[in-house]
């Protein structure tokens, strides 16, 4: 690559990093620390520390965050172990089975949730059923545990991501270095705890600060289980009174401090690659074949945690198909109404038509962007090319709340981003340019990955024999790297159309509405509004659970997309 | 470090990997004290049983012994045959001394004991006072010093070396061959080495079993092996050779006359349960520096014109035209250089040709 092509790379990508995302970030840190004179101040951050409502806030977020964390490993980990392991029956689609819970956006499996543990839901009805349960005497269980239910979903949600990051990191060890600990006298048990646990140590933390930031940030589940008491919910109100008050925006500035020093310390204190350097050495894998009941075994684990996540996203759809479901396991009556009737409702077609066309044009531009600056980060000798490779990471440690609420704020009339309202107050480009920043990581993920394992010398033998830039280009880099990209285009677009934060707090008008928010609001009406909110959470379930199995199909290697 | 030191033995061993036969039965007895050379080619099936004696692959059918006690179903751990990897495979969140004590700790030897035979270690491999340094810090040559002593470090019952030195450069390669024979000498250690390096193995070996295909084409001293090759494999794949084709014409005394195109020719018979009756097909193996120009009294001779010639120092190595085809010809220690297009006399010693079967 030419190095004046490199640094203009270098320097469009930053100019726009710097605009569309630096620039909000920082203006809502800044906006918390400015007095009304325009002066610096503490004041405001010192305010939400001594408003108790807020500091509940906070610490209900922060626990929300370490529980959704550690019960997430406790998933993921044992998974991904015995999947480095063993060799059992069905492995392959069990080991793709348990990355479809990423289809759902919590917060619509949520509903799902409700219906199954209310006062009157599958859960007390089967308890009942089963002579466990006195029916006048039933559980409240959103009530009692309305904590652990957010937990348990958030867990529920994202432990494919850290299962992929795990499975990846212990992919990458050298099988020789378990089995030297084994030729030198260490039993299976101890060797997980002084060779593999340790080595694998990069890829859990990694793993555990995406974890930690998306479900300490989580807006949706707490909104539809009404646990308002929480951080993101308190900015999400908060808006309303936006301008006047500092108060939401301290709030943001302070998730965001959290947000970032996770981020920092779990990259550069634990995230070190100890292993990193050396290329894996071709060694044969060290999976064990299991037979018989070991591998059944193994198989109904996966098969249980499949079928686990899979609770909230059955009772979606069955809330969809329900005539009524009252008191019983599965709805008493069956129906398709709802999915004509939701065809038929003004916010759905529109809102899936907004959605494909702000995640499309995001996708296209992360797309265009990433390939750029993979591009720079593997083949371009520059100065800084490491420092661009952080960069592009940032929007992993930086809430979507908090981007949402700084372009909502420098949007505003009079603001430098107000430009990007459209004709009629459309939020298009807004949505599109947080879309773009925020699945930009995946993107270039995925396209580094790409470029590293294709040799440079296939493009400079495509040269030696007489091919030009683009044609070396066209005929070998994208057909080299083409698979690659395309996973992250897929997975990029399919959490472009699950976005929840940027998506409920940026649109303002229904008939901009994208799916998330057309979903959010239908809950909100009287009536059947749970139902055609569930039979829209349907369609996108099945439109994106296709997606994922097409990106991982073409991503090859696992784990590899989701890497920090 | 002197322990009583076990023989190793493989009994007919078998391994497949699905419809792959890695191992088809192989016998092997390394006696106590011995450095023992397994070699062939990448697939031979080498590496897999180095695997099997370690306890990191189970043979399909066969068994491993150590002494007299089978170990064939127990697991790597519990086996005391310490390893040395191809990939060296340093645990990279440890230092030097607790890569090597991690198997001191296992053994739940006492603290004070682990330190002092970390060192002891780490002086036989010339790297005392490096405990603290990380492995990433280590120059490759390091790197396989220290996969080495934390192997010898256990004191195990035998030392398995899976190509340990293919990692490093040609140089630092012949000084660490010097390097691991005294060490397995200095301690006695019954050791199993993997390699594809012939010469490695001739330098090297006590003794030596030539892998192909997943058996034991030739077992013996690296001298047995080079001079007295059994199979036309081994005396290919051991140094270069010339073979040639023929017909037996009659034997006698351990000794076979044949018919080839370079006329008749003499040659030993290396295999003691063979012989080759008259008018059968044999193969004749004679070694480049079998062939002195100039001829030898009383032996085989033949002539031919010189095609190429490349200089070495120590000798040159011409290609010949001969009626029978081309022959390689080493002549060491060369006073007198000839020419492409002269016309050589050839000869070699009877027991300097080896036939073996077709």
């Amino acid at each position: 690559m030419k190095r004046g092509n490199a640094v203009a790379v270098t320097t469009g990508v930053c100019l726009l990093f710097a605009f569309f995302f630096v620039y909000p970030a920082l203006s809502v840190v800044g906006e918390a620390f400015r007095d009304k004179d325009g002066g610096f101040t503490f004041a405001f951050v010192v305010e939400v520390f001594r408003n108790p409502v807020y500091v509940e806030g906070l610490w209900n977020a922060l626990l929300l965050g370490i529980a959704s964390t550690f019960v997430t490993l406790l998933i993921a980990f044992p998974l991904a172990l015995l999947s480095h392991r063993y060799d059992f029956m069905g492995r392959r689609l069990l080991g793709a089975l348990i990355l479809i819970p990423l289809v759902l956006p919590p917060f619509v499996g949520a509903i799902g949730v409700m219906h199954i543990l209310s006062v009157t839901g599958s859960l007390n009805s089967l308890l009942i059923e089963m002579g466990l349960m006195d029916p006048d005497h039933r559980m409240d269980w959103l009530a009692e545990g309305r904590f652990w239910g957010i937990v348990v979903m958030n867990a529920l949600h994202l432990y494919p991501i850290l299962y992929m990051n795990i499975a990846a990191s212990l992919a990458n060890l050298d099988p020789a270095m378990e089995q030297a600990a084994e030729n030198l006298g260490c039993p299976p048990g101890r060797r997980l705890f002084r060779v593999t646990l340790p080595l694998a140590m990069p890829g859990i933390f990694a793993g555990s600060s995406i974890v930690f930031i998306w479900s300490f940030t989580e807006l949706g589940v707490p909104l539809v289980f009404n646990y308002s008491r929480v951080a993101p919910v308190q900015v999400f109100h908060g808006i309303k009174d936006l301008g006047g008050n500092p108060a939401p925006y301290a709030l943001v500035a302070v998730i965001l401090l959290i947000s970032a020093l996770v981020f920092i310390l779990t990259k550069f204190l634990f995230g070190r690659s100890t292993s990193g350097a050396q290329p894996r050495p071709k060694g044969r894998d060290a999976e064990k074949k299991l037979t018989g009941l070991n591998s059944l075994g193994c198989a109904i684990i996966f098969a249980t945690v499949f079928l686990v996540a899979s609770i909230p996203h059955a009772g979606v759809v069955m809330l969809a198909f329900s005539e009524n479901w009252y008191d019983s396991l599965t709805p008493i009556h069956w129906t398709i109404a709802h999915f004509q009737e939701a065809l038929g409702d003004p916010l759905v077609v529109p809102s899936i038509e907004n959605s494909l066309f702000y995640a499309g044009i995001a996708t296209l531009i992360a797309v265009v962007v990433g390939l750029a600056i993979a591009w720079v980060v593997v083949r371009s000798d520059i100065r800084g090319r490491n420092v661009l490779d952080a960069l592009v990471m940032l929007p992993l440690a930086v809430p979507g709340l908090v981007l949402a609420f700084g372009y909502l704020a420098l949007s505003q009339e009079g603001k430098p981003l107000h430009f990007l309202i459209g004709a009629g107050g459309s939020p298009a480009l807004l949505l599109i340019a947080a879309y773009a920043v925020r699945r930009l990581p995946y993107v270039v993920r995925a396209a580094v990955a790409g470029l590293q394992q294709s040799n440079p010398a296939m493009e400079e033998a495509a040269r030696s024999l007489g091919a030009g830039t683009w044609r070396t280009l066209r005929r070998i880099s994208i057909p080299l790297i083409g698979a690659n990209v395309a996973a992250g285009a897929i997975l990029a677009f399919a959490f472009a159309m699950l976005e929840v934060s940027d998506s409920l707090i940026l649109a303002q008008q229904a008939r901009h509405y994208p799916i998330t928010k057309a979903i959010y609001t239908l809950l909100s009406t009287l009536g059947n509004g749970h139902e055609l909110a569930a039979a829209l959470g349907t369609w996108a379930m099945v439109f994106l659970g296709i997606a994922i199995v097409g990106a991982t199909a073409l991503g090859g290697k696992k784990g590899g997309l989701f890497k920090l | 470090m002197a322990v009583v030191m076990d023989s190793i033995r493989a009994e007919s061993v078998v391994k497949r990997f699905g419809e792959v036969t890695a191992l088809d039965g192989v016998d092997v007895e390394v006696a106590p004290g011995e450095l023992f050379f397994l070699l062939g080619a990448s697939g031979c099936g080498k590496t897999t049983l180095l695997r099997c004696i370690a306890g990191l692959e189970q043979p399909t059918s066969g068994g491993i012994f150590f002494g007299e006690n089978e170990v064939t179903g127990l697991p790597p751990h519990k086996r005391e045959a310490a390893m040395v990897f191809q990939s060296y495979a340093l645990w990279p969140h440890l230092t030097v001394g607790r890569n090597v004590a991690f198997g001191l700790e296992e053994r739940k030897v006492p603290r004070d004991e682990v330190r002092k035979r970390v060192e002891e270690a780490l002086r036989l491999v010339h790297l005392a006072g490096m405990e603290d340094r990380g492995v990433d810090q280590l120059s490759g040559g390091q790197q396989q010093r220290v996969a080495l002593a934390r192997a010898l470090v256990v004191r195990p019952r035998c030392l398995l070396l899976d190509e340990p030195l293919s990692n490093l450069d040609a140089k630092l390669r012949i000084e660490m061959r010097r390097e691991i024979r005294r060490i397995v000498k200095e301690g006695g250690l019954t050791a199993i080495y993997v390699t594809h390096d012939q010469e490695e193995a001739l330098a090297m070996a006590d003794r030596m079993a030539v892998l192909n295909a997943g058996r034991i084409e030739q077992l013996g001293t690296p001298q047995e092996v080079y001079r007295s090759p059994r199979t036309s494999f081994v005396a290919g794949f051991i140094g270069e050779t010339n073979l040639i084709k023929g017909r037996a014409v009659e034997s006698r005394q351990g000794y076979v006359q044949a018919e080839t195109d370079l006329g008749l020719l003499v040659g030993q018979l290396t295999d003691s349960d063979w012989m080759p009756g008259g008018g059968e097909e044999v193969v004749l193996s004679i070694r480049p520096e079998a062939w002195r120009v100039g001829g030898v009294r009383g032996g085989n001779r033949t002539t031919g014109k010189v095609l190429e010639r490349s200089y070495l120092g120590q000798r040159i190595q011409y290609e010949v035209e001969t009626r029978g085809g081309r022959q390689s010809v080493v002549q060491l220690n060369p006073d007198v250089v000839h020419e492409p297009g002269d016309e050589l006399e050839l000869g070699s010693r009877h027991e300097d040709v080896v036939v073996m079967k077709a």
